[in-house]
């Protein structure tokens, strides 16, 4: 395999990635997507070194608590030590590998390997190595064979972020603007900014594709609507029609947000001021409980409560639905074809009993495997990842043109400062900036040498400054 | 030799004897099968370990006491 | 006068009568006859299919989802069991389209309860297994196998199904989609 830093033209495999990611002429290359060679390269490049999510701290509320969670393809541990302070290890033990839990959560004073017995306390300490005295001779120095810990670790509003790379920047930093829009997943639907938690039962299934094809999808994809068309005939909306409701959009501005820099991207809806309010007609406590939570939304939110967030990815593999349902999904890999999708469901931890079981309902009704809505998103991704292996199919990029070398028309955003490119596709319907962005992002990671490299942002060099209004288009970058 | 002990099965407050002959009341089991948490009472061998809290291995206990 | 022969002879019967309900209801999906499906379920039929997760020792009553509190696979009434059978029978529901070549399979069949009597039964408590075979498209492949708990209930002289727990026997699911009904 040849290494992308051998020369100065960063090859993998022996494809360019300047080739494989055409941002000039807006493709990419089947390989990204198929090739052996660059996964592995994405586990060492990308996954190694960026942010990921491992999981939400309502799963771990007392000491002792722990869930199994995974970084990449790395099993990993979160858990709460006995100072209720928060850590996540990589689940294999120090000695000979094996995984010190196979359990995919509960309460525990230690991790005990099942191999030779080498057993480590929940902050990660080497306590118990059978035959200390007599085999080691207490010569064996337990302080340097601790569980292996994460160097960087993030509880960001109740979700546990970590990195592989002691020089990643700071979760923050990793963000940058797009944290305006990932508050609104994060915070309460009130606007209040109080706490959220998850339900129980993580869903976690297979799905035959390369991550990326989900992840390119909640960036930003609003062209796929036909994909769904069954669930819009048949209806799954908290209403019982369309998917979701949707009459909160009726007259908004459609806006897509790009952060190329970073990879992020989402998509929203700004309502005109005297937008309707959605109903939840589901009963009288639920749809009681909504409208009170928007009129709290206009008072906290202020001119932001126009904002309608929708789906979006935190580079490289959370992605994420905001308003309703309300998920959080990591897309592990596991080869070129292969992902293992895990979801978490969000709610208001102070919502009434009857709203929490109502978005549950609802949650399972469209996502997941079951899920109305989202079955016939993974026959797509299979099918056009399996469709996409040959010889000849590989020749062939993918088109991410959509929009490229347009103006898009002005809107009046009404004084909103809206971090990121930002794109006004009412009028296109779609555009694939957001795509574009991402891959840009992905490119860079496979390019880079280290954090100095990817911290673009740091040399003055950003493209993320403030476009606005298809500007990206117009300021000669190909997004 | 006592016979193998399986020591999920072990209460907390339990007194176990080691191998080296050591006898200890159990604190914390953690259920795993491979360790228990104990405070040591008597310890021949090592007298400065009485009144210590130590982890024990499976294969260093001899016998369940009590 | 019921002697014990009369009973063991009832049980034999009610039992043969539910094997055959459950083969019957086996020919209808994998025959895609999905609203005559629907016609088997009672009004207030709960579906419920857990997750399960791997937990240790003596902590078995975490293994599985919670019915009515936590997320599960399935956890739902006739209203959103219809709504699934109308979204394949658009013919643009892309994950069952073409339609997937189903096989299902029910054995080991026992009755643990009829009420109030075998010779009488209105409602019965049932545990079997199942293992259902989906091939679609060309190579795609999967096999689902498990148990599950039903109870019928006699509705107008024929049995349905007024309860199904459906106990899969995998922790990460190994199929892309769950668009049949088990």
């Amino acid at each position: 395999m040849s290494n992308s830093h051998a020369n100065g033209s960063h090859r993998a495999n022996g494809h360019s990635i300047a080739d494989m990611v055409d941002l000039a002429s807006g493709t990419v290359s089947r390989e990204i997507f198929v090739n052996e060679d660059i996964y592995a390269q994405e586990q060492e490049q990308l996954f190694a070194r960026a942010w990921l999510f491992v999981g939400h701290e309502s799963q771990i509320p007392k000491p002792g608590d722990f869930f199994v969670s995974c970084m990449g393809e790395e099993s990993v541990i979160l858990c709460r030590d006995r100072e209720s302070q928060i850590h996540v290890f990589l689940n294999s033990c120090t000695h000979r590998g094996m995984k010190v839990c196979r359990y995919d959560e509960g309460n525990t004073p230690v991790f005990s390997c099942p191999y030779h017995g080498w057993s480590f306390a929940t902050d990660g300490k080497l306590a118990g190595v059978p035959y200390f005295k007599d085999a080691y001779k207490g010569e064996l120095d337990k302080s340097q064979w601790g569980l292996i810990e994460v160097p960087q670790l993030r509880n960001y509003k109740g979700t546990v972020w970590a990195t592989w790379d002691k020089d990643a920047p700071s979760f923050e930093e990793y963000l940058g603007g797009y944290r305006t829009y990932l508050d609104f997943l994060l915070d309460t639907w009130d606007g209040a900014g109080g706490e959220t938690e998850v339900f129980g039962g993580i869903e976690k299934w297979v799905i035959p594709c390369n991550w990326k094809f989900p992840s390119e999808n909640f960036v930003g994809d609003r062209y796929h609507n036909i994909s769904h068309r069954s669930v819009d005939l048949v209806g799954a909306g908290p209403s019982g029609s369309g998917r979701r409701d949707t009459q909160e959009r009726v007259g908004a501005t459609a806006l897509d947000f790009s952060f190329p820099e970073r990879g992020h991207g989402t998509i929203s809806f700004l309502r005109p001021n005297d937008g309707p309010i959605p109903s939840y007609q589901h009963s009288k406590i639920v749809s009681d409980y909504f409208a009170h939570c928007e009129n709290e939304r206009r008072k906290n939110y202020g001119k932001w409560s126009r904002f309608i967030p929708g789906p979006g990815t935190v580079f490289p593999n959370f992605s994420y639905l905001p308003r309703q349902p309300r998920t959080i999904a990591v897309w592990h890999p596991r080869s070129p074809e292969s992902h293992e999708a895990w979801r978490w469901f969000l709610v208001d931890k102070n919502a009434p009993a009857e709203v929490k079981e109502f978005l549950r309902k609802y949650y399972i009704s469209y996502s997941g495997p079951a899920g109305l809505t989202e079955q016939d998103d993974m026959e797509n991704w299979n099918y056009a990842h399996n469709a996409s292996r040959g010889a000849i199919a590989r020749r062939y990029p993918y088109n991410y043109q959509m929009g490229m070398g347009h103006d898009a028309p002005s809107f009046d955003a009404d004084g909103l400062e809206l971090p990121g490119l930002v794109r006004n596709v009412t009028v296109a319907k779609a555009a694939e900036q957001n795509q574009r962005g991402f891959y840009s992002r992905w490119a860079d990671f496979l390019r880079a040498s280290n954090w100095d490299e990817l911290a673009s942002w740091r040399n003055g060099h950003s493209n993320g400054a403030k476009f606005h209004n298809g500007a990206a288009a117009r300021a000669g970058s190909a997004l | 030799m006592a016979e193998v002990i399986n020591l999920i099965t072990i209460a907390e407050g339990a007194r176990i004897s080691t191998i080296n002959g050591a006898t200890a009341e159990v604190v914390n089991n953690p259920k795993d099968g491979v360790w228990v948490f104990a405070k040591y009472l008597t310890s021949p061998e090592d007298p400065d370990l009485v009144g210590s809290e130590d982890m024990i291995f499976a294969q260093d206990i001899a016998e369940v006491l009590t | 006068m019921t002697t014990a022969g009369t009973r063991n002879v009832a049980q034999v019967l009610l039992k043969h009568e539910i094997e055959e309900f459950l083969y019957h209801e086996a020919e209808l999906l994998d025959e895609r006859r999905f609203a005559e499906w629907l016609e088997l379920l009672t009004d207030d039929i709960r579906y419920w299919m857990p997750m399960r997760r791997n937990v240790k020792f003596g902590e078995l009553e975490r293994e599985f989802t919670r019915e009515g509190q936590d997320i599960n696979w399935f956890d739902e009434g006739k209203a959103t069991l219809e709504r699934r059978v109308s979204q394949i029978l658009t013919g643009v529901h892309w994950a069952e389209e073409p339609l997937s070549r189903i096989c299902h399979m029910v054995s080991n069949v026992q009755l643990l309860e009829a009420s109030p009597s075998a010779e009488e039964a209105a409602e019965v408590a049932l545990k079997c297994r199942f293992y259902i075979y989906r091939n679609r498209v060309e190579t795609e492949t999967d096999h689902l196998i498990g148990k599950r708990e039903d109870t019928l209930r006699k509705e107008n002289g024929g049995w349905k199904i007024a309860q199904r727990k459906i106990i899969l026997d995998q922790n990460v699911l190994l199929a892309k989609n769950l668009t049949f009904f088990f």
